[in-house]
């Protein structure tokens, strides 16, 4: 039932992607208990492709993304990132999630590290970086995502926004091929939504490949690639945001935006 | 257009998860196995070589002791010595646990009373207890307490001549006849007052006057345990002293009698501080709720603080059940015999001693196994009663 | 008085309260008072003052003792007060005193006490060097944070230079005496110490254990932690007296202090166990998820992510298991016939001097004196830093 993604994009986005799929997941399933959360998904990412999952909770979103770093195991199907297939080879997962980074809904940043030693962390243990480089790469971090002067506190003295915007940059620190974001902003109180959209926006202009999964749809309007609408844990629509927003074709696409908009 | 690379290759053993997490726990496993089996085999050869059996056969032994106060023959075996034990263990836990609620409540509350006197009085009393060892209480009220401050027989205290308090123990007035009886007629009693009470409280949801459990209830119990007396002839006997010894009404060994207040005076200063703590937990709004709906002091407490502080405090009080019951070991050392006492004795009779000390381990193990499930199941009717 | 009115008379029923409460404190002060003042023989003490404090230790060693404490106190003062931050607004001068009279008068009362009871000038002068390493202490510290070459110095070379005496001394010490002839306080709390420290990793890794996804691992975690909880310290202690022995190799036969050390060792460990899976239970999943997605593997994520966070939060019930563990101390004295205070205190009434005169009061009263003098202090610090950790978050 679920569309074949990558050919939509191709056609509908005239030749901004590459050839090659950077995220592949093929015809896959997820069972929580007596749950289906992933139904037979298809889904493909393009190379400097942003793409952005949107739908009702429940819809599978959120375990969409969480499968491809395999902080959720798929049950049937296959997920290659980059060429490399998730499978129970810890070598395979290790590195897909070297080369993915992920930004949570809290953030979840270590609250006993400072700011520094959360972003520098990565490259250090995982990438075996010296800490002096380390150090300097988690500074111009901080300095792209515009709050350097915060590199010493912790990050209960930080705002939600500005904490956010440090995982961000931890996410950063590894260098990843593709980004995830899980809701970035549906943690933050709302005049800071702006200043994480914003660090966001950034990134996918320098040509970063991202999955958003989130409830901003001005943001997505402005942003994505493409727009993917799930629910029931499948993908019921995909189109660029022009189509999906003004034109929806599907009766459930219809009525979830009809609720949100 | 790319398509899918070829079919999955599976992954070699030793990187896959799957098989590493298995085989990590099969380690550990082997580890802990050929600990135990050195363990075992030290045993055996040390054993082996000193000629001590060690399994269960001892328990056939005659116990070669007696128990004063238990009735337990010389030639009677070990097995029933060790059932004695366990009786008297029980005895002292049942008894510890129901006091220790009721006094470790009452100074939880006081802990938190408006009267700086009574507050000051709690407060000091909880953390004299708490800081110092049970064993030194215990040695106290044993050595201080009743082998020299508790008079000898001949001069015996006789409080309102009620009671009889020497260092030969306490004798308290109890019941004669047959106790049988006088269970019968106390179970018929609470019954019915049990059945009055409900009964009020039906009638008060009717036709909305108070439902007065207490002034109907307490009448009724009285009634019965009277008319009980009256027809069954069941009778107070006060305790007298008798030449050198009691008379009459129930005398509690001084063993007894210092293992439990001290197992209470202790543990009751945990729960004082484990009440007072999930009082000032129930939260600050339903204080002002029961304020503002113009509820009583009294009723305030009843009602809406006490069930819901007990609901927090119940693990916890339970914990400190636990450790009444596991304290009350210590009763070994000060001749009170109960059950570590017993195991203690009979090695030093020459039963074998790893066997007897199991043994007792095991026995613990299933008291606090038992009491775990019965707090659990009253932490789970509790929580039911919420949602 | 209107203070009084509401604390104390607000009603009749209150009143009376105060009354009855009030006569009951009054008489038992006084009875309190008498004892301790007038009626109370303290000759005692007075004469077995180092058996109740060391035990049998060698006369002629006693010195590595009071070394050891005053190294100790002298590390503590100094690494304290060398890390404090001089940006942090430092109270003036006279509140600081207060504040220190507050934290350590009963330490220094007791101190005093002591002194006093045992009456001669060696204890004097040993009080006066103790201060005195506290104040040097204080000053090392200070100097630290002010003049300028110690304060280059990086804090991973300035804390083990701090500590060399300290473990030398220590180190001696347990070397020098054998451990058979350690009794008294000390012996409460060289056991208490010991046990805690090694049952540290073991109890970390029961943890780890019980909370393990592997099924095997956790069980053999739980049945672990299961077993001994429901097992009474006092019986453990009665079967190792007996049949630790038994156990082991007969090369390695174990002396009461060994057996006893070990009996606490594996028992606190169930105990400290369950504390840290607490503290690991508290741990938000998002935690390990996070480590997750940036590529850690699964050590990694509990050494740096979850155990630094679980067992930070758990400070105060890791001191509240170490006073327990000091107080239960005492079951040593009785199941392995170590000579520990509590032991000695009620020995010393059967000497030829002191039979049969009811002395137990006095030597029981000191006993519990200085039991609750160290519990009640240690667990006002544990209240303090559960307070200094609150404020630090958010």
């Amino acid at each position: 039932m679920s569309k074949d993604v990558f050919t939509d994009a191709t056609i509908m986005s005239g030749g901004r992607t590459d050839d090659d799929a950077i995220v592949v997941m093929d015809n896959v399933y997820k069972r929580f208990k007596d749950f289906e959360a992933l139904k037979g998904v298809n889904f493909k990412v393009g190379r400097k492709e942003v793409v952005v999952v949107i739908g009702p909770s429940g819809s599978g979103k959120s375990t969409l993304i969480r499968c491809i770093n395999r902080l959720e195991e798929h049950d049937d199907g296959r997920i290659i990132v980059d060429g490399t297939e998730l499978t129970t080879d810890i070598r395979n997962i290790q590195e897909i999630r070297r080369e993915t980074g992920m930004v949570f809904q809290n953030f979840n940043l270590f609250p006993h590290l400072s700011i520094m030693s959360n972003v520098a962390i990565g490259p250090r243990q995982v990438r075996r970086m010296p800490k002096s480089e380390a150090e300097a790469l988690a500074m111009e971090l901080l300095t792209r995502v515009k709050i350097p002067e915060q590199a010493e506190k912790y990050p209960a003295q930080l705002s939600g926004g500005q904490q956010q915007r440090v995982a961000i940059a931890r996410a950063l620190a590894m260098k990843p091929k593709v980004m995830l974001f899980d809701e970035p902003t549906s943690a933050l109180d709302p005049e800071m939504i702006n200043e994480v959209l914003d660090v966001i926006k950034e990134l996918a202009n320098e040509g970063m490949t991202m999955v958003v999964v989130t409830h901003e749809m001005g943001f997505a309007r402005e942003v994505a690639d493409r727009v993917v609408f799930m629910a029931e844990g499948e993908i019921v629509e995909v189109g660029t945001p022009k189509d999906i927003f003004d034109n929806p074709q599907e009766e459930r696409t219809k009525k979830f935006l009809s609720q949100i908009l | 257009m790319s398509s899918l690379p070829s079919a999955p290759t599976k992954p070699p053993l030793w990187r896959d998860i799957r098989v590493l997490r298995w085989a990590f726990q099969l380690l550990v496993l082997a580890l802990v196995i050929a600990f135990v089996y050195w363990l075992y085999g030290n045993y055996q050869t040390n054993v082996a070589r000193s000629s001590i059996p060690t399994d269960l056969r001892f328990l056939d032994n005659p116990a070669n002791f007696t128990m004063p106060g238990n009735d337990l023959d010389q030639s009677q075996p070990v097995r029933d010595a060790f059932v004695q034990g366990f009786y008297n263990t029980l005895r002292v836990s049942i008894v510890g646990i129901l006091l220790t609620t009721v006094l470790g409540t009452l100074v939880g509350i006081a802990r938190l009373s408006k009267n700086f006197m009574v507050r000051t009085f709690a407060t000091a009393y909880v953390e004299l207890i708490r800081n110092i060892p049970l064993l030194l209480l215990l040695t106290f009220m044993n050595l201080a307490v009743i082998l020299q401050t508790f008079p000898r027989i001949e001069n015996a205290w006789l409080p309102l001549n009620l009671f009889v308090i020497s260092n030969r123990g306490i004798a308290i007035p109890w019941f004669t006849g047959s106790g049988g009886i006088l269970l019968a007629v106390l179970a018929s009693a609470l019954v019915l007052t049990w059945i009055v009470v409900k009964i009020r409280g039906r009638v008060s949801d009717i036709n909305g006057k108070p439902a007065r459990g207490l002034t109907w209830g307490l009448p009724t119990f009285i009634v019965v345990m009277v008319a009980g007396w009256i027809v069954l002839g069941y009778d107070w006997v006060l305790p007298f002293v008798d030449d050198r010894a009691t008379s009459g009404g129930l005398r509690l060994d001084p063993s007894f009698f210092a293992l439990l207040v001290t197992l209470v005076v202790y543990t009751s200063s945990h729960v004082a501080e484990i009440v007072r703590g999930s009082i000032q937990a129930v939260v600050k709004g339903q204080s002002e709720a029961a304020d503002a709906l113009a509820l009583s002091g009294g009723q305030k407490m009843r009602l809406v603080i006490l069930p819901q502080a007990f609901r927090i405090a119940m693990p916890a009080l339970g914990n400190q059940f636990l450790n009444l019951i596991k304290n009350s070991s210590l009763g070994a050392t000060i001749s009170y015999f109960e059950l570590t006492q017993i195991a203690q004795i009979t090695v030093g009779n020459g039963s074998p001693a790893v066997p007897a000390f199991t043994l007792t381990l095991l026995v613990y193990l299933m008291i606090s196994l038992v009491t775990s499930v019965i707090v659990n199941i009253v932490n789970r009717r509790l929580a039911l009663v919420e949602r | 008085m209107i203070w009084m009115k509401r604390n104390l008379f607000r009603s009749v029923g209150d009143s009376l309260l105060t009354v009855v409460f009030g006569s009951v404190a009054v008489y038992v002060l006084w009875g309190v008072l008498q004892f301790v003042f007038v009626t109370g023989r303290w000759d005692i003490i007075q004469v077995n003052l180092k058996l109740l404090l060391v035990g049998r230790f060698p006369e002629e060693l006693l010195w590595l003792v009071s070394g050891s404490i005053m190294a100790l106190a002298f590390w503590v003062s100094a690494a304290a007060t060398s890390s404090q931050s001089t940006k942090e607004a430092r109270p003036g001068f006279g509140r600081r005193i207060w504040e220190a009279f507050q934290r350590f008068g009963l330490l220094a009362a007791t101190g005093l006490l002591l002194i006093a009871v045992s009456g001669d000038r060696a204890s004097l002068v040993m009080g006066a060097m103790i201060l005195g390493s506290i104040i040097l202490g204080q000053l090392v510290g200070f100097a630290r944070r002010t003049l300028s070459p110690l304060n280059a110095l990086p804090g991973w070379i300035w804390h083990p230079l701090l500590a060399v005496a300290p473990i030398v001394l220590v180190a001696l010490t347990l070397s020098q005496a054998s451990l058979d002839l350690w009794g008294g306080f000390l012996i409460n709390f060289y056991i208490a110490i010991i046990s805690i420290v090694l049952s540290f990793p073991f109890g970390i890794l029961l943890a780890l254990g019980r909370k393990s996804t592997l099924p095997i691992v956790r069980l053999i975690s739980t049945t672990y932690i299961e077993l001994i909880r429901g097992a009474p310290l006092f019986v453990l202690l009665l079967l190792a007296g007996v049949a630790l022995e038994f156990f082991v190799p007969s090369s390695m036969a174990p002396g009461q202090i060994a057996r006893a050390v070990t009996v606490f060792t594996l028992f606190t460990a169930a105990y400290v166990a369950e504390i840290v899976r607490g503290g690991l239970q508290s741990i938000p999943a998002g935690q390990t998820e996070a480590g997750k997605a940036l590529g850690l593997n699964t050590t990694k994520i509990t050494t740096l992510v979850t155990l630094p966070q679980a067992l930070r939060n758990v400070i105060p019930a890791q001191i509240g298991q170490f006073i327990s563990l000091f107080k239960d101390t005492t079951l040593a004295g009785v199941a392995l016939n170590v000579l520990d205070l509590l032991n000695v205190g009620t020995a010393i009434t059967a000497q030829d001097d002191f039979l049969g005169q009811g002395l137990i009061y006095e030597t029981l009263a000191f006993v519990a004196l200085l039991f609750w003098v160290g519990s009640y202090v240690m667990s006002r610090e544990s209240q303090r830093i559960e307070k200094k950790l609150g404020v630090g978050q958010r």
